[in-house]
């Protein structure tokens, strides 16, 4: 555990120097614009777009970061052979994952933090009365942030190049957004294309089970009766289990590779 | 006492492309006894599987064929891992960290415990002349302070056995005396010292005994009182051994 612990601590102060930094710094460029721009708005509506639009910009930036640490986790350590004094050392493959993947979860979730209090700084400026569903809508993009990581960890070891890996966990975190249409896509099809698109119903992570963005508006206890507690659990728990599979997979691939 | 052996240790590496298989040889039955406190080097032209051997060693390869077991035990073992030190030819490390959270977070995986940690750092440091450097970041410092925090990191939790691939190549004259120095200190404190290298004046100088690797195949080993004894020492003995064995390329490129 302490070995896992100081893997993650170190995985955090690394991206923290590194990819957060950028990545905050271009946040806070694109939030400033985004209130020069609304400003001409006024009232409500400049302040409905800006707390859509700072939620969006959160989420894709999460995504990126997420998606680019993850890739590069394994990618880029065995390009810098940096991975070479780490497993010559009494550390198991399977601690060396784990703890790089908690460092990325803990260090995106860290970014995450900072982006909401910025957000919300911005908005409170703006006379927003403050909504506990903003939590709530952060809250599910953890869960996201948690499957994201996982499929991208699991292309960047499958996979040879970052490129590909990266377009990889693009286009499932695409259609992770579209899993409800493939489902009703799939039964609409003859029974030879039904059982493919149930195949990839599965596979593919379901995102909707985190998408309360667009319900921010509802309020938290609207937005928590809409979802209800059952909901919630399951999907906290489909994050869960799909995210170890994926580690699962990859620490299959990775106990076999050779350096 | 044997502390490394080899048991017809072989790696082919296979690499298949548009459906045929190419296989390499890297190492083929190599058959090798380290004897506890000596150093030991191993030479070789480029490519001849030096590389490839201390990767085997240390579990980085997986053997085609054959065993690797250290101190008795068959290798890959966590608990005998510990025992070793490891010094890569080029030094890779985390940029952005500096010299002292890199090896707080090797000390953590070496299992050194968190009291013992900052007191290894400060010696390791002192032995590679790094105590003013401590706080910079990785990314900072030149070819020659990587090597010496390369070698802070491999000494860091007192192992038995330190392994170094290519120890020497890229150094300058001041850094191969000091390299030649540790080793030799090293190894008055009871260490074995397992390295690699194709500078054959500094293999002679402080090996006990060397072996030579010649396409993948280990084709003598030579003690250091037979050096001493032949004219023109190791470099003749390397030479004429190089000359008169055997050519193994390649394998043939196998069928799928």
């Amino acid at each position: 555990m302490k070995k896992i612990f100081a893997i993650s601590y170190y995985t955090v102060k690394e991206n923290i120097r590194n990819k957060i930094f950028y990545v905050l710094i271009f946040f806070v460029l694109l939030i400033f614009l985004a209130t020069l721009l609304f400003s001409v708005l006024g009232g409500e509506q400049e302040l409905r777009l800006l707390l859509d639009f700072g939620l969006a910009a959160i989420e894709l930036f999460a995504l990126l970061l997420t998606i680019f640490a993850s890739v590069t986790l394994v990618l880029e350590e065995i390009e810098n052979k940096t991975i070479y004094l780490l497993l010559t050392r009494p550390l198991s493959r399977v601690e060396y994952l784990v703890g790089r993947y908690f460092g990325i979860l803990f260090a995106v979730y860290l970014s995450i933090a900072t982006m909401s209090i910025g957000h919300i700084s911005l908005l409170l400026l703006k006379k927003w009365s403050f909504e506990l569903s903003y939590f709530f809508v952060i809250f599910s993009l953890g869960f996201k942030v948690m499957l994201i990581s996982g499929i991208a960890v699991f292309f960047s070891l499958f996979s040879t190049s970052a490129i590909s890996s990266i377009s990889f966990t693009f286009f499932f975190w695409l259609l992770g957004h579209f899993t409800e249409e493939l489902k009703f896509l799939g039964s609409k099809l003859n029974i030879f294309w039904q059982y493919p698109a149930k195949f990839f119903f599965y596979l593919i992570p379901n995102f909707q089970y985190f998408n309360f963005r667009d319900r921010i508006q509802l309020g938290f206890p609207l937005l928590l009766k809409e979802a209800n507690m059952n909901f919630i659990s399951l999907a906290i728990l489909y994050a869960l289990v799909y995210s170890t599979v994926c580690l699962f997979l990859t620490n299959l691939f990775l106990s076999r590779k050779e350096f | 006492m044997d502390i490394i052996r080899t048991e017809n240790l072989t790696k082919i590496y296979r690499k298949r492309h548009l459906g045929k298989l190419k296989e390499t040889l890297g190492v083929r039955n190599l058959n090798l006894e380290i004897r506890e406190g000596e150093i030991f080097s191993l030479l070789g032209l480029n490519g001849s599987g030096k590389t490839t051997t201390i990767k085997l060693l240390l579990g980085l390869l997986f053997p085609t064929q054959g065993r690797v077991y250290i101190r008795e035990k068959l290798m890959p073992n966590k608990e005998i891992v510990r025992l070793v030190g490891y010094l890569p030819e080029l030094p890779y490390f985390y940029k952005y960290l500096t010299i002292d959270e890199l090896l707080n977070l090797y000390g953590c995986l070496s299992e050194i415990t968190s009291q013992e940690i900052s007191q290894r750092i400060r010696q390791v440091l002192k032995i590679v002349a790094l105590e003013k450097e401590r706080n910079k970041r990785i990314a900072e410092l030149s070819r020659g302070m990587l090597q010496r925090v390369g070698i802070a990191q491999a000494l860091l939790h007192s192992p038995e056995i330190v392994i170094f691939d290519e120890p020497v190549s890229g150094l300058d004259p001041v850094g191969i005396r000091e390299m030649r120095e540790l080793l030799l200190k090293l190894k008055k404190e009871g260490k074995t010292i397992f390295f690699s290298s194709h500078i054959i004046s500094e293999v002679e100088k402080i090996s006990d005994r060397a072996g030579i690797l010649d396409q993948g195949e280990l084709v003598c080993i030579v003690e250091q009182k037979d050096w001493f004894a032949r004219e023109g020492g190791l470099e003749e003995i390397f030479l004429e051994t190089i000359k008169s064995a055997p050519t193994v390329f390649a394998l043939e490129p196998a069928q799928a």
